[in-house]
């Protein structure tokens, strides 16, 4: 069985010294991997690399089958004047030479794509009226429209109330399900447990493997670096597990100058 | 070769310059410390409709023009604590407006359409003593603001979010900044018009900026390079009969590009020695 | 009624027996088109900026072509480039230092110096008024052939572009995975960017062009939620300003492209004030209901 992605050695800048280093692992046609790590650690390096934006200054990288980017939502334009369906069309842009407009089948693809996240009914929606956990469905769509093999997921469980997070795992259970392969950055460990792999960055690798493996104390402190307060355990019995708490993190965006 | 030196209005055009230089040290400084260069030039480019009124009712032109660039400078300046460059459309737009108000003004109601050339583009060696003084008590201002409010401009500029979280952020001084940029625009109008003032206010600041690193030798230098740039630039238009004001901003155009250029190609040789 | 109706149809159609308004007309329609649809790239984009830098700087390159008697296409077209040039060097020398926006302030107003600087100097200095605030009704046979070429040239582009553009302007990360270039579209609709910018200046003048290039889109972006009604309705804002500012010119004897410039503007100002108020009501609807 061909890996979807497959890294080795792999490092990535941005013109200067790498700025992620050392990355092999290997993503598995069904598998989910949770890519942690903290702000400006790599997630986003990687991602870009993953998707072809980076070339790598050193090491392997091969990609069979299409990357799609289901970027945070803020990312994109919410005043854009486009519907969720036109959001999904974007997918097919790929499959046809850059002149042609969409054919009746994009549209029906794009449809089903909408179906397929439960926003059929939504389509004709302005974009920037949707909700975060209907925004980022939209961008899944735009995915499937794609046909990609793999998907990459910026933190899309942001900002969403238990009910939408719940929804947006069952989805990407199915996903996996239909032999895709996910990537998705999430800060949280509990639905880090759940899935297949672990990846954790911090300029580096730090640590790739199952949960159980990769979930540690050492490997979550180097992953986090000072950033992990660990509370003293409140069952009375001294063998019942520390819990380990990661305090929120900030996304700091300096001016642009 | 030194002739034009002992022509009077050369030599009231060289004060008036000297005195703007002044101004051109430092209120230039804080124009570009602050990234008001738009608003600078929306400033002054909306008092010339403000300057054609003046001019065809028959009152006192900086008046007129004063009004207009400091509706401009408080409305496009307060837009800029939110957009980086101060540049929005709306600004854009009724910027465009003031310059077709202007020249339908000019053109078709007062038919004054020859002196439009000198209001945009500047008349320094036609300039009278009411000019000067404007001058020299636009750069008194502007140095006593400095005196005052210096450290609290540096301060804000540096960081915006920050001194508005420690409270100290008070909206006075900027805004007195604002109005000072209008004082500004219309104190160099006379001397380089209406679409070239940021040639005065901007480029000698931002040139020496290229190898400056705290404020008050940065200003100094400005002073300097102003009054330098201005004195060639008469001298330059006297002898090949052009518009000083145009051949100013071309020198100090030049000047830039030079520095600029010197720097990247010998950034150690250029390196700040504050 | 038929007298009344009479009367005003001649005087809608009066000014359009010369020539000379049938060309401006033309004119006025190629700039309503091309300013509406690139308009709308520019201003969801946010390149009002670099329009009007662009549009300032070209001067000494038309300055230059009405000095030596050569077509002011030619000059435009040399003046843009050079302009363009400075543009990006000055954005990159600036950036650290002074802010990519105000080093590209300092390129343009030297620039424009120059610009003036060839202009006012000569023993019979040129009538840059033309140059500066447009001639609408001086358009040639020429200058509309070649504009009608130029803004069909935009207009192709743009519609076999619309969906690449359209996927970079929204997620510009993302395009990459859908096979767009965002680098390669930035490009794309600056060159288009400046060829507008060369039409239009012929019309509107220097000064003013920006106008054409912004206040349709942003009108009509305050106005409408997808691409094509707004695209749309753009146009046709810019034609009702372009018609309106010929008219003007004709019964009050006002400057042509400063008219149409200020109805442009007034047709934005107008969008604000009727998206603000449906916002109001729609807000107070809320809370009544």
């Amino acid at each position: 069985m061909t890996a979807l992605l497959e890294a080795g050695g792999l490092a990535v800048g941005y013109g200067g010294p790498p700025v992620l280093t050392d990355v092999s692992f290997r993503l598995e046609p069904g598998e989910r991997i949770a890519v942690l790590g903290p702000n400006g650690g790599g997630k986003t390096t990687l991602f870009r690399a993953l998707l072809g934006e980076l070339g790598p200054s050193t090491g392997t990288l091969s990609v069979s089958g299409r990357c799609a980017s289901v970027p945070q939502t803020e990312r994109s334009r919410l005043d854009f004047p486009v519907s969720a369906l036109d959001v999904a069309l974007m997918g097919t842009i790929p499959g046809r030479p850059w002149w042609r407009r969409p054919s009746r089948a994009d549209r029906a693809a794009a449809r089903a794509a909408l179906a397929r996240v439960d926003l059929a009914d939504r389509a004709e929606r302005t974009y920037g009226e949707l909700s975060g956990g209907q925004r980022q469905r939209v961008l899944i769509a735009r995915a499937l429209v794609q046909d990609a093999g793999v998907l990459l997921l910026d933190e899309p469980f942001t900002g969403l109330d238990a009910t939408s997070a719940a929804r947006l795992e069952a989805l990407l259970a199915e996903l996996a399900g239909e032999g895709r392969g996910v990537l998705i950055a999430t800060h949280d460990l509990e639905q880090a447990r759940r899935w297949d792999r672990v990846l954790c960055v911090n300029g580096r690798q730090v640590a790739f493997g199952e949960p159980d493996e990769v979930l540690t104390p050492e490997a979550l402190a180097a992953t986090y670096g000072g950033a992990i307060v660990t509370l003293p355990p409140t069952h009375p019995d001294p063998t019942a597990p520390h819990r380990v708490i990661l305090p929120p993190h900030h996304h700091h965006h300096g001016p642009a100058r | 070769m030194l002739e034009p030196f002992q022509l009077p209005f050369v030599q009231r055009a060289l004060v008036e310059l000297l005195l703007l230089a002044v101004l051109a040290g430092t209120l230039g400084c804080w124009i570009v410390l602050r990234g008001l260069a738009f608003p600078a030039h929306a400033a002054a480019a909306a008092a010339f409709p403000g300057l054609v009124l003046a001019d065809g009712l028959g009152f006192a032109a900086p008046l007129g023009g004063f009004g207009a660039a400091l509706l401009f400078a408080l409305a496009v300046g307060r837009l800029a604590a939110r957009e980086r460059s101060g540049h929005d459309t709306l600004t854009a737009l009724v910027l465009v407006a003031a310059l077709a108000a202007g020249i339908v003004l000019a053109s078709d109601v007062f038919h004054s359409a020859a002196s439009v050339e000198s209001l945009l583009f500047g008349s320094l060696l036609a300039i009278g003593p009411g000019d000067v003084r404007l001058a020299a008590a636009a750069a008194l201002v502007v140095l006593a603001a400095t005196w005052v409010l210096g450290a609290r401009w540096l301060a804000a500029g540096f960081d915006p979010s920050a001194a508005r979280a420690l409270g100290v952020r008070s909206p006075l001084p900027d805004t007195l900044l604002l109005v000072l940029v209008a004082l500004g625009a219309v104190a160099v109008l006379s001397a380089v018009g209406a679409l070239l003032a940021t040639a005065l206010l901007v480029v000698p600041a931002a040139t020496t900026r290229l190898f400056s690193d705290r404020v008050v030798p940065w200003q100094l230098a400005t002073v300097v390079l102003a009054a330098a740039e201005g004195t060639f630039g008469v001298w330059l238009a006297v002898k090949l009969n052009a518009p000083p004001g145009a051949t100013i901003a071309v020198i100090a155009g030049a000047v830039f590009a030079l520095v600029a250029a010197g720097r990247a190609l010998a950034p150690r040789a250029t390196e700040a020695t504050a | 009624m038929t007298p009344v109706l009479a009367t005003v149809a001649h005087a809608l159609a009066d000014p359009f027996s010369q020539r000379i308004m049938r060309r401006a007309l033309a004119e006025v329609l190629l700039l309503a088109a091309v300013g509406g649809t690139l308009g709308c790239w520019v201003v969801l984009g946010g390149l009002s900026y670099g329009a009007e830098s662009l549009a300032h700087g070209m001067f000494p390159g038309l300055v230059l072509a009405a000095l030596a008697g050569v077509p002011l296409l030619l000059g435009g077209a040399a003046g843009i480039l050079v302009a363009a040039l400075a543009i990006v060097l000055a954005g990159r020398v600036g950036r650290d230092r002074i802010g990519r926006d105000d080093a590209v302030a300092v390129a343009v107003t030297t620039l424009f110096g120059l610009g003036a600087l060839l202009a006012l100097s000569p023993a019979t200095p040129l009538g840059i008024q033309g140059l500066l605030f447009g001639d609408v009704l001086g358009t040639s046979a020429a200058d509309l052939l070649a504009g009608a070429a130029l803004v069909a040239l935009v207009l192709l582009a743009l519609w076999a572009g619309h969906w690449r553009l359209l996927a970079a302007g929204f997620d510009r990360g993302g395009a990459r995975a859908l096979g767009v270039a965002p680098l390669a579209t930035d490009a794309a609709l600056l060159t288009l960017l400046a060829l507008a910018v060369l039409v239009a200046v012929q019309g509107l003048g220097n000064l003013l062009v920006v106008a054409v290039l912004v206040a349709p889109a942003a009108a009509a972006r305050l106005l409408t939620r997808r691409f094509a009604p707004m695209m749309a309705l753009a146009v046709v804002l810019g034609a009702v300003a372009g018609i309106g500012g010929l008219y003007l010119s004709y019964y009050v004897r006002v400057a042509a492209g400063a008219s149409i410039a200020g109805l442009l503007v007034a047709a934005y100002l107008l969008a604000r004030i009727v998206a603000a108020a449906s916002q109001i009501r729609k807000s107070s609807g809320a809370v009544a209901s």
